[in-house]
């Protein structure tokens, strides 16, 4: 495939794509469900039968699984970047530590320090690991609101591909560890899939819970959900701990697929970015957003990487800055109900009135919906009137 | 309601809430300054001063907010001083804030629902969803409140003086036995808040909610309640029914300098 045939695949999906967010913004709500339920359905039952057909390769069931991977780590930020409303730049670092204890534990026959493990019990031990340090860690950083936190998790993240770089009789330092190799990419196929989609309605039904709704009232206003007896702290720590335990499980499942890791790639800054890209691409705080924008993500990565290698950093760097100019919303929060409509995505980019960017009501819209005018009007004869009883 | 309690005297029963010898220190500046306060089950306090007196900083230490430098806050029978908001909330004690805190993305229906989520602790609340008891009673609020017309709105959306019913609504839905009341009337023109006094005077005498209210407007005050307290550089001033306050000739002094008559 040349460059411009690359050039035509990419327009062509962004166009297909365009068209899809148009088609479904202008169909009613119900409807709209509907026809995203179906094309949901129709993708997960291709997925399914892919590896079956004949010319699958196992190259491309790898890069579907990594894809998979990159969506279920943006799904599990999602769940506090997202609903919870803390944006966590070091969100890779439970990848890491499931990756590394899923490591230890297997290849503890190699290090001469016992009888290596068999998978399935180090990978539950290791996400288990994730979810413990993820609690203990979340009790302290989340103490700390917006940037600080983020900060704080970037250091963590550093500071722990250090430890794991030191800690060399464990973990063998930067040199890195081997585990025994297993290779049968559909059975790691199916089980990411499955996760994934296990993840997926996990979120959507803890998005409609009591639970899910606290997660929400943390991020609108915290202060005021504690004051509103909300335990802010055993809340967000709580999806924090599960957030971590997640993408620990991830980072276990890729290590024993990858056979080898060392700090510098089971440990890397562009998986918490792809996380938080891809989640903002799709929409922040949606339980489809993380999934549709890192998956548009990372297709669009490999084809930017297959052809315009010197580019594809200058090319993501233009894509992040176009999501928070155009979309702020993301893909999906274009099309809430609640948010906004064609039209007012229209006055918004094109119009020139002032427009509130966190609801997308124009001013004038407001003025409109308010009887603002009514109110003044019925004030003054309750002014007059209240001034007659107190002279009385 | 809530433990529906028709007498309207405090005098005899265990005071609700009990502030002693409350003092908040910012650095060197002394906020509140060893502050007595008391507020019996079913009654209404004002709690006025200029500008600066230190009435919220006191609100913040009687909810939890702030902690207290020196001094002990009692609510119903229990020591509160050193416990986390949301138990405080838990135990009956809502409030407002001057600067409004709904959740601005959420509709107003979500907003009252959410006030009562601490319901359903623990593991229970990763299983329930919302309700229908919970729903007819937000809609009820919603009603009584005069909200209905924007039930599916978004409360960023809102007037200033629709999120301050918003507000009592969602302090409201835990059936709380007090409010602190921050403010209810800024920026609310002035026929709203003849109608959120009435709302009030109703929860008050229906249901039996006792409330401490800061307040600027001075005839709120006088109308809605029995006792006034009056903070100057966050030590009390006074304390008695409205109209002696009125007369006091220290309190006229801390707003007006002089010792001119309070206009009404």
């Amino acid at each position: 495939m040349g460059i411009l045939g690359s050039i035509a695949v990419f327009v062509g999906v962004a166009a297909a794509i365009a068209l899809t967010l148009v088609g479904l913004a202008l169909i009613p709500q119900r409807v709209r469900r509907m026809v995203g339920i179906g094309l949901g359905a129709v993708i997960l039952v291709g997925l399914i039968v892919l590896p079956l057909l004949e010319h699958t390769t196992n190259s491309e069931l790898f890069t579907l699984t990594l894809l998979l991977t990159t969506v279920g780590v943006s799904i599990n930020w999602n769940l506090t970047g997202g609903f919870t409303g803390y944006v966590d730049f070091g969100h890779a670092v439970w990848f890491g530590i499931g990756a590394y204890v899923t490591g230890i534990l297997m290849s503890l026959q190699t290090n001469g320090l016992g009888i290596g493990w068999p998978f399935v019990p180090s990978l539950i031990v290791a996400s288990g690991v994730a979810a413990v340090m993820a609690a203990l860690i979340g009790r302290a950083t989340m103490r700390l609101k917006g940037p600080y936190f983020s900060i704080a998790m970037l250091g963590t993240f550093v500071a722990m591909r250090e430890i794991v770089r030191v800690s060399e009789p464990l973990t063998g330092g930067g040199v890195g560890l081997t585990l025994p190799p297993y290779q049968n990419r559909p059975l790691f196929y199916y089980v990411q899939l499955g996760l994934v989609v296990a993840l997926l309605l996990f979120t959507w039904w803890l998005r409609g819970t009591r639970f899910g709704s606290t997660l929400v009232a943390i991020r609108e206003d915290e202060l005021g959900a504690e004051m509103r007896g909300i335990n802010t702290t055993r809340n967000k720590v709580a999806v924090f701990t599960f957030s971590g335990f997640s993408t620990g499980l991830f980072g276990g499942l890729w290590a024993y697929q990858n056979t080898f890791i060392d700090p510098d790639i089971a440990f890397v800054e562009v998986r918490t970015i792809d996380a938080v890209m891809g989640t903002m691409l799709g929409g922040l705080g949606t339980v489809t957003g993380p999934v549709v924008g890192s998956a548009f993500l990372f297709l669009l990565r490999e084809l930017i990487w297959a052809n315009f290698l010197d580019w594809h950093l200058l090319i993501q760097g233009l894509l992040l800055i176009g999501i928070v100019l155009f979309l702020p919303k993301g893909m999906i929060g274009v099309l809430d109900p609640r948010t906004t409509s064609i039209s007012s995505l229209w006055s918004k980019y094109f119009g020139s009135e002032t427009v509130d960017v966190h609801t997308g009501t124009s001013v004038m819209d407001a003025l409109e919906d308010d009887d603002t005018t009514a109110m003044a009007v019925s004030a003054d004869e309750v002014a007059v009137s209240a001034e007659a009883e107190g002279g009385q | 309601m809530t433990t529906a309690t028709t007498s309207k005297s405090s005098g005899g029963t265990q005071p609700l809430l009990v502030g002693r010898g409350i003092t908040k220190q910012f650095g060197g500046l002394v906020a509140v300054d060893n502050v007595d306060i008391e507020v019996g089950p079913c009654e209404m306090v004002g709690l006025i001063g200029p500008n600066g007196s230190g009435k919220t900083t006191l609100f913040d230490c009687l909810s939890r907010v702030r902690d207290v430098t020196v001094g002990s806050v009692e609510f119903d029978g229990q020591d509160i001083t050193g416990k986390r908001p949301h138990k405080v909330a838990q135990l009956g004690l809502s409030r407002t804030f001057q600067l409004l805190r709904v959740y601005p993305a959420l509709t107003v229906l979500e907003n009252m629902e959410l006030s009562v989520q601490w319901r359903d602790v623990g593991l229970a609340s990763l299983f329930r969803r919302s309700d229908s008891t919970t729903r007819d009673q937000a809609d009820h609020l919603i009603d009584f409140l005069m909200l209905t017309r924007l039930r599916d709105e978004e409360a960023g959306t809102l007037s200033g003086g629709q999120r301050r019913l918003l507000e009592i609504g969602m302090a409201l839905m835990s059936k709380p036995k007090m409010i602190l009341l921050d403010e209810a009337t800024s920026g609310v023109n002035p026929s709203l808040v003849e109608q959120i006094k009435e709302r009030l005077v109703e929860i008050n005498r229906r249901d039996g909610v006792a409330f401490l209210l800061v307040e600027h407007d001075i005839r709120f005050v006088k109308d809605l309640c029995e006792r006034v307290v009056v903070l100057n550089y966050g030590a009390k001033l006074a304390e008695g029914r409205p109209d002696e306050i009125m007369e006091n000739r220290d309190v006229i002094e801390a707003y007006f300098g002089d010792s001119g008559s309070v206009a009404t």
